[in-house]
């Protein structure tokens, strides 16, 4: 009976240990997307999806989510003639099944839970300086119900845990911006140059927010700031600036873990990643990423791992790195296309 | 293999009818077969129905327009605020009522809406020319403006007479058979009009016809002109004159086939004997004309080579060095930056002879100045997110030194550019192009901007020649702008849009000015670029699209008036010397064409190719699958740059003597001597 009771542990022990970690990852100057599986110990590539309507011409995949239900993926290109669109692909077999045209540069996204429908951010980086807009997409039949104007060059598009809030940031006029996601208007904006209510679509902003997510309680707000080299914490019920904390170099992108313990940053240029402990509120490491430019960060539903992408410079193949957060190392790396930057976690699986 | 376009169609179909995420619940609505007029304010209220038939109490709806699965649709508006829809445009539209909130998720159902078309307004009917001659159709031509402005084009018009003057068929054609005063009824929905007209007993006896040649070759534009004369043989100056043809082919195998305008102008596709009728009213005449193969077809033989083995290769531009010899550069596509510098002194033995890196994935783009001088590169894909473009010192091209980079702008990427009298043209974002000076290279400065000012603007390449810039700008078509030649006024700092054409597939990405040596005119060649499937990640990609020739003679008239479309084979980069065009037709290769002599029709099928080169290299980045970028003809020999292999040389040989009489009634001259 002993023995039964032993040999049953370690099947289950097992099972537990073998869980797979199923990641996307977009290739922007490769205009291809990779599926990677993180068995605990190694990522391997398991798909290289080619993306885009024109094979000569470079259309830039940037931002990448993965449906709530996990049955679907968007990606967004960020060029078109001239504008942008996002792509509905299937997770069973990675074909795409249909397409919007939204704004110049669509970025990142994300699907609310409440009302099912995808939030995308019309990034126009390279645009003259002019506000932008929020595009409301109905993903069941890909069809862009409004535009919400908002900032200038918005960027880090982010859902409020029970959905009904959208948050984003404007690089280049540092604001951030609320939208009910249901009524699909603006509800709040905050100048986070000057910590003020009002609009100031017109500043340069010196701090370059360039991505914001909240807290899984969703009473605060976690901002990069990449020209101020700050991460801006944002009281959401007060609506103001509650703490800052320095990082390194460029913090980039954002995740926080689903239980609301670690914040991760990545730093674009210094080529690090930085974990900080939100309960003691300070920096707990700061780990290499294994090439330059580390771009995007998600971390998985069970909080143990993070998973990084870096872009790489010129020929030089992307990465995506994995984090353990118990250990706080890098534990595994693998090789994708060329400037790897928007990556959305799909699913663990025994 | 991504069938992309089939996935489309396949979505059109699955969202096309009723939608319910859930099939415990149903969506009703008093939108259900709602009609509203234009500007009419409709508050829909639609209640979620559980599987009982249970109102759900939904948190929010959400209503929205759209126009098939794909997009959205302007025919409807809504207010979000008030929950209100409101009638814009008439016609049949779709509304979605989206319920969010519920803890099953979405629950949606789209509803037909019809926004009336008002009343006609106003009904126009005319006659298209003056005169009618009894046995001829009334040349007749409606608009219908209804109530609101909107123009119908759906509008089932009744057309009626009260006299045995005309003969009225079920299609609104109306012929005129006897002399009088015929008047016509014209009728839409409850308005009416009506037209008066003479009919006159036609005085047309006789035809002649005449052409400018009775022999000719596949492609030969020959002219016919009529003349009626009556009964006492004076010239009918307004006979409605009509051209047809008729004929066998030579060849058993195929049909004769060809194109006549009405202006009587009457082009060959196949060789063969040819009838032209003309007819006015009830009286015709023909001319038999022989048409013979064009016979052109040159011996094209592979010169050289220059592999690019380790990644995709983009443009190339050939050029003499300061030393007299001559160079070739080119780019590199989706890679790591670098352009390559080839001594192509001896086309048989291209020579790789020095490279540059730069912070880019992509160099798209590479031209180099008329002296040989200077070099500019387009970049793409740069890690700083900062592009633009980088000049290079090709004084020696073995040795190339970067002399500075520019991104003032440019930072979204440079597509394409050119260099043009000290000055750089390069396309910004895909939406503009700037002007910059490069004088001292080292110090380039902005000097100008242009953009042609529309919504959703988006500009692909642009070209140079005696001071006007040939912008090409997608679905706006090109835009001919004046920098400094001065026919507008236009200056590199102040460039000056004098001209456009626009097609209807959208697909415009480069332009070539082309002056017929052989006629005179002056025509535009726009070319497409279209990847019907997407990308095929297992082979090669399938191409579409062709170069359409655009008569710009009068700038302010142009007008489309011939096609070169390689069946299975689109279009991209090209080059036009001596009336021969040299068109990298992608997975078809170079192609070689003669567009010498007056243009109209479909170029290729009129036998007009004179060779073709296949530009597949076994030893390439992909070897054996041509992907053709562009072509060049520089001192007799043929350049090309493929994506998948490099470049390459070719030479077009000489004329072989014909010896088989067949063409001894034709004398022309003989092209790329």
């Amino acid at each position: 009976m002993k023995k039964l009771y032993l040999i049953l542990c370690l099947l289950i022990f097992n099972i537990v240990l073998s869980q797979d970690y199923y990641v996307y990852v977009a290739a922007e100057s490769d205009d291809q997307v990779s599926v990677l599986k993180f068995d605990g110990k190694e990522i391997i590539e398991t798909d290289r999806v080619s993306v885009g309507i024109m094979p000569t011409e470079n259309e830039g995949p940037h931002g990448i989510t993965v449906d709530p239900n996990g049955k679907y993926w968007y990606l967004s290109l960020a060029h078109g003639s001239p504008n942008g669109s996002v792509v509905k692909y299937s997770t069973e077999n990675n074909e795409p099944l249909s397409k919007v045209e939204l704004g110049l540069f669509p970025a990142t996204m994300q699907i609310s839970k409440t009302t099912g429908l995808l939030y995308v951010v019309n990034f126009n980086l390279h645009g003259l300086m002019k506000t932008s807009t929020v595009s409301v997409v109905d993903p069941e039949y890909m069809v862009e119900i409004t535009k919400i104007k908002t900032g200038v060059m918005p960027h880090g598009s982010r859902m409020s845990p029970d959905g009904n809030l959208h948050y984003s940031v404007a690089m280049m006029s540092g604001e951030l911006f609320e939208i009910d996601a249901v009524d699909l208007s603006v509800k709040r904006i905050l100048s986070l140059d000057n910590d003020t209510h009002h609009r100031n679509a017109m500043h340069h902003s010196k701090l370059k927010p360039t991505w914001v997510t909240p807290s899984p309680s969703g009473h605060e707000l976690y901002i990069a700031a990449n020209g101020s080299d700050n991460i801006y914490i944002v009281d959401t019920e007060k609506w103001k600036v509650k703490e800052v904390y320095k990082t390194g170099k460029g913090p980039y992108n954002i995740a926080v873990s689903p239980d609301g313990e670690k914040l991760i940053t990545t730093l674009k240029n210094e080529g690090a990643v930085t974990i900080w402990s939100l309960k003691n509120r300070k920096q707990i490491s700061r780990i290499k990423t294994t090439t330059s430019i580390p771009h995007g960060v998600v971390v998985s539903p069970d909080n143990k791992y993070a998973f990084v992408s870096v872009e790489g410079v010129g020929g030089e193949s992307g990465k995506v790195d994995v984090i353990n957060l118990e250990q706080l190392k890098l534990v595994a790396s693998a090789e994708v296309g060329k400037q790897a930057g928007g990556i959305a976690f799909w699913k663990i699986a025994d | 293999m991504k069938k992309y376009i089939f996935k489309l169609i396949l979505s059109t179909f699955l969202f096309s009818s009723i939608y319910l995420n859930s099939q415990e619940f149903t969506v009703t609505s008093n939108l259900e077969n709602l009609k509203i007029e234009v500007g009419e304010i409709f508050e829909p209220i639609t209640n979620v129905l559980d599987k009982d038939g249970n109102k759900v109490e939904c948190p929010n709806i959400i209503y929205y327009n759209k126009n098939g699965a794909l997009n959205w649709d302007e025919g409807i508006s809504v207010n979000r605020r008030r929950g209100t829809i409101k009638g814009e445009v008439p016609g049949q539209h779709k509304i979605i009522a989206l319920c969010v909130g519920l803890p099953v998720g979405r629950v949606s159902r789209d509803f037909d809406v019809t926004v009336n078309y008002a009343k006609p307004k106003e009904l126009q009917v005319n006659l298209s020319r003056e005169t009618v001659y009894t046995g001829t159709y009334v040349p007749l031509q409606y608009k219908v403006v209804d109530a609101y402005g909107f123009t119908r084009f759906d509008a089932d018009i009744k057309i009626s007479s009260d006299n045995d003057l005309v003969e009225i068929d079920n299609l609104n054609n109306v012929k005129a058979v006897k002399p009088g005063n015929a008047r016509l009824k014209v009728e839409l929905d409850g308005i009416s009009t009506s037209l008066s007209f003479n009919i006159k007993e036609t005085p047309i006896s006789k035809l002649s016809i005449n052409a400018d040649m009775d022999v000719a070759r596949t492609g030969d534009v020959v002219k016919f002109t009529t003349t009626a004369y009556d009964s006492k043989g004076n010239k009918v100056a307004d006979a409605p004159i009509n051209y047809s043809f008729s004929g066998d082919s030579f060849d058993k195998s195929t049909t004769a086939a060809g194109l006549i305008k009405d202006d009587g102008r009457f082009v060959a596709e196949t060789a063969g004997k040819y009838l032209i009728t003309v007819t006015a009213g009830e009286k015709s005449i023909s001319k038999p004309l022989v048409v013979y193969d064009r016979g052109i077809q040159r011996e094209v033989v592979t010169v050289g080579a220059g592999t690019v083995q380790d990644k995709h290769t983009s443009d190339f531009w050939v050029f003499e060095g300061q030393d007299g010899n001559d160079y070739a550069v080119s780019g590199t596509w989706g890679a790591d930056g670098t352009t390559y510098f080839w001594d192509v002194t001896d086309p048989a033995n291209l020579k790789k002879i020095d490279s540059v890196q730069v912070d880019a994935r992509t160099v798209n783009d590479v031209k180099v100045s008329a002296d040989g001088k200077i070099s500019i590169i387009s970049r793409e894909g740069a890690s700083n997110r900062r592009n633009g473009i980088v000049i290079l010192d090709t004084t020696n091209p073995y040795d190339v030194e970067i002399l500075s980079e520019y991104t003032t702008n440019l930072t979204g990427g440079v597509h394409n550019l050119f260099i043009y009298e000290d000055h750089v043209y390069a396309l910004s974002n895909g939406e503009r192009f700037y002007v910059i000076n490069i004088e001292d290279p080292k110090n380039p400065y902005e000097v100008g901007m242009f953009e042609i000012g529309e919504k959703g603007q988006a500009i692909h390449d642009v070209w140079i020649e005696d001071g006007i810039a040939y912008s090409s700008n997608w679905k706006h078509g090109v835009y001919m702008i004046d920098v400094g030649n001065g026919i507008a006024g236009g200056s590199p700092s102040n460039p000056v849009a004098m001209a456009n054409y626009s097609y209807e597939s959208g697909a415009h990405h480069a332009t070539f000015p082309f002056k017929s040596k052989s006629t005179d005119k002056f025509y535009t060649i726009l070319g497409d670029e279209i990847f019907p499937q997407g990308i095929d990640v297992y082979t090669t990609n399938e191409t579409a699209g062709f170069l359409h020739f655009v008569d710009f003679t009068d700038i302010n008239n142009p007008v489309e008036v011939a096609r070169y479309e390689l069946p299975g084979h689109g279009s991209h980069n090209y080059w036009i010397e001596d009336d021969v065009l040299y068109v990298a037709m992608y997975t078809g290769g170079v192609r070689i064409v003669d567009i010498s002599g007056e243009l109209m029709g479909d170029l290729f099928r009129q036998g007009r190719e004179i060779g073709h080169i296949n530009t597949a290299n076994p030893n390439g980045y992909i070897p054996n699958a041509a992907m053709t970028w562009g072509a060049q003809l520089y001192k007799g020999h043929v350049f090309y740059s493929d994506h998948n292999g490099g470049i390459g040389s070719s030479k077009v040989l000489p004329t072989k003597p014909d010896n088989s009489r067949i063409n001894e009634y034709l004398d022309r001259p003989r092209l790329i001597d």
